[in-house]
């Protein structure tokens, strides 16, 4: 009996072991092509944000792209988690943030397909992610791309992955979609996402930006660019609506901030940083090259006027992966009327900024707080 | 260039506060003459320079201190002075008599020194441009009193601090054109005003806590203020505030890439901006008096609790309220509780040995590989 185990244990481990170089020999490793479909891996089930705004249909039979169904999403933006965001991961195992090392080893592989379509066009994600959950046993690597417009047929989107290190995926793909860029909700079809081997592809360099460069333009503009998520010092005390339609400088939206200065961390100030990605703290190697700006400019304006901001800046997030420098002005006593301000980036080593854009201020020169406008933020 | 050769200054803050004392403590007298033991180790670790942030009221205890480190060790001083930063309430930079008092208590200390050989250079303040900025000892006076605009205050109070600055360079170059004059400044804030307001001096002495990389130090400084660059403190701490234990991995990680960047910056190396003359490090030895200065009992204590942030020494960022840096861990050579001839034992950390390799070979690659 003994030896009859021992062989099944040598045989158990001869099959992991040639499973094991058939995957890694393999051309492709799939995601999903069609529901129940035998070579899916990943599960579409660490729903995030406003979760309650999101249904899925992964069995959609509404002109998928191949095969007899793709996967139907509808985001109603009703921010029923009042989050103002929404989006779904495909994991390696239902609801593992990192818990569970059920994960895969994806070396050798070096791209992500998948194919999208908006149901009427004009859709926005506001990107992609591949990898990029943490916990006890994080992935080893986090790409992301976006935003992405949606057309209302199907097109493929690629997501380079090569030099990346593959070797623990959990997180095999995930969007998320804004309530600002898709006021109205959107409706949206995902088909055939797989991890893929090109030899032809080379890891690709950061690409210098083209100017203008936006953080923000309008509410649901593509242009957009880094998240307005590093909030600091007291947060409490903070609101951020993307979505103001009170006097916008330019275009149908602005920002408006509400400091109320209550002390609810107990900092005495606050302040809030534009990153890539979201929360990104100097702990992932990401940013933009924007190499070419010479300056940032942005329009500001207090709903009284005299409001002070103690530093408007550019940059300076420190830590395993900085930002490659930094600019800054202030204090800077806000008008009633709009007004633009420029930072100057001459001479600035602009090539990988994680921190598109900070403002603080404290309550020390603002007693009740400050509520004031942003529009036309941009590098030029 | 010293002696008409070039020198890259690699350097330690020297303040040996025995265990049990704090920062009033008169080293300078003590008997069991620290700086004989310090200068050996430090000879032996390849240091060619200490800087002293203040000189003291004993000036002859100050030149024996500098002629000892010189004649038995071949080490330089970079000697300082606070500018009356400290004092209470606040740096009055703006009233003439505050000036003129500091001033002759700076023209005092060169006068004495300026013949010592073991003088490297001297330092005028060391954050002190914070305090133009509100950061920190804010001052004013009443013609900034008036000014309503907060960028137009901040201008006002560069311009008066820089231009005592440049009138104080101006007097020291008169008693003693035979040794440079540098500006301590707290990272590169307000150099847009010291190109105004104090060309005369005659290098940038940078404190710089950006943890592995210096980023575009080297080459922001020429864009705004081009001078050659002293990093007159700069360092890591040992005590991983995240695991609440000692490291002396990261430390020597950090200091090793620091060090790695000087040398791609100095004079000649093509690949960087070659305006570096060298890096002061933060600190020889530990002081552990630091976390809890008005509480002498904890003076005996090694304080592991730390008093401020700083993301760009990631390894132990995520520390309780992201305190990482441990004030009291930042020596080269560690404080024990032993004596040895009247002083407390110093053992070298893995950073003392790491420098002193690099210093050794600086075209190796790193060994040190401190990584998440």
């Amino acid at each position: 009996m003994k030896k009859f185990i021992m062989v099944l244990a040598v045989m158990a481990l001869a099959i992991t072991t040639i499973a094991l170089a058939e995957d890694k020999a393999a051309k492709e490793f799939v995601v999903y092509t069609d529901k129940n479909a035998r070579d899916n891996h990943y599960i579409p089930a660490g729903w995030m944000g406003d979760y309650g705004d999101i249904k899925m249909n992964d069995q959609s039979a509404e002109n998928p792209h191949t095969g007899s169904s793709s996967i139907q999403f509808v985001y109603n933006a009703k921010k029923t988690q009042n989050q103002g965001w929404a989006g779904v991961y495909w994991q390696s195992s239902a609801n593992n943030w990192g818990s569970k090392k059920s994960g895969f080893d994806l070396t050798g592989m070096n791209k992500l397909t998948f194919w999208a379509r908006g149901a009427k066009g004009g859709e926005v994600l506001q990107k992609v992610v591949i990898g990029g959950i943490k916990g006890t046993y994080p992935d080893s690597a986090v790409v992301e791309m976006g935003p992405i417009e949606l057309t209302d047929s199907w097109k493929q989107y690629t997501v380079n992955l090569a030099g990346k290190d593959l070797s623990y995926i959990n997180g095999g793909l995930s969007w998320t979609i804004t309530s600002d860029q898709n006021s109205d909700g959107a409706t949206f079809y995902i088909d055939d996402i797989k991890f893929e081997s090109d030899s032809t592809l080379k890891p690709e360099g950061k690409l210098q930006q083209a100017m203008p460069f936006y953080i923000y333009s309008d509410r649901s503009s593509t242009r957009n660019h880094y998240i307005p998520s590093g909030w600091m010092g007291d947060y409490g005390d903070l609101k951020y609506e993307g979505v103001c339609k009170e006097d916008p400088y330019l275009g149908d939206s602005c920002i408006k901030i509400t400091y109320n200065g209550k002390r609810a961390q107990g900092a005495g100030w606050a302040g809030m940083m534009w990153q890539n990605p979201a929360n990104n703290w100097g702990t992932v190697d990401a940013g933009f090259d924007l190499s070419k700006a010479t300056s940032l400019t942005f329009w500001a304006r207090g709903v009284k006027g005299g409001e002070r901001v103690e530093e408007f800046k550019v940059g300076g997030i420190m830590g395993e992966y900085s930002d490659s420098d930094s600019s800054s002005i202030g204090p800077v006593i806000l008008n009633k009327e709009w007004t633009q301000y420029t930072i100057d980036l001459k001479g600035k080593d602009m090539s990988n900024i994680i921190g598109g854009f900070v403002w603080s201020a404290n309550v020390d020169t603002n007693p009740d707080g400050i509520i004031f406008y942003l529009d036309e933020i941009k590098f030029e | 260039m010293v002696n008409n050769k070039p020198f890259l200054v690699k350097g330690v803050c020297y303040s040996p506060i025995p265990i049990g004392q704090n920062h009033e403590y008169d080293w300078w007298s003590d008997p069991n003459k620290s700086w004989l033991v310090d200068g050996k180790l430090m000879k032996d670790m390849g240091v060619n320079t200490i800087r002293l942030y203040q000189s003291h009221e004993d000036i002859n205890e100050v030149k024996q201190v500098i002629r000892d480190m010189y004649e038995k060790f071949g080490i330089r001083t970079v000697i300082g002075d606070w500018l009356g930063f400290w004092e209470y309430p606040c740096p009055f930079y703006g009233d003439k008599r505050f000036q003129e008092r500091v001033k002759k208590g700076v023209l005092e200390m060169v006068t004495q020194l300026k013949d010592e050989p073991g003088v490297l250079l001297w330092t005028l303040g060391n954050e002190n441009n914070y305090s133009c900025l509100n950061r920190v000892n804010s001052w004013s006076n009443e013609e900034i009193d008036k000014e309503p605009d907060p960028q137009k205050q901040r201008e006002m109070r560069s311009k008066i601090y820089y231009s005592f600055i440049n009138d104080l360079t101006k007097e020291i170059h008169k008693i003693d054109p035979n040794h440079p004059v540098a500006l301590g400044n707290g990272e590169l804030l307000g150099l847009e005003y010291a190109k105004l307001y104090a060309p005369d001096v005659d290098l940038v002495a940078c404190i710089i806590y950006r943890g592995k990389t210096f980023g575009n130090l080297f080459n922001s400084l020429k864009m705004t203020f081009d001078k050659p660059i002293l990093l007159s403190e700069f360092g890591a701490d040992c005590y991983d505030a995240y695991l609440g234990k000692d490291d002396q991995n990261m430390q020597a990680f950090f200091l090793e890439s620091q060090w790695r960047q000087i040398y791609e910056n100095i004079a000649g190396n093509k690949k960087g901006a070659g305006n570096c003359l060298g890096g002061i490090m933060f600190e020889w030895s530990d002081e552990w008096w630091k976390h809890d200065e008005n509480n002498p009992d904890s003076w005996s204590v090694h304080d592991i609790e730390s008093n401020w942030s700083n993301g760009s020494y990631y390894f132990d960022i995520k520390a309780a309220g992201n305190k990482n840096m441990n004030e009291e861990w930042f020596g080269l050579v560690e404080l024990s509780d032993n004596t040895d001839k009247g002083l407390n034992k110093r053992i070298p950390r893995k950073s003392y040995y790491v420098v002193r390799e690099f210093w050794n070979n600086p075209q190796a690659k790193p060994k040190n590989k401190r990584q998440r």
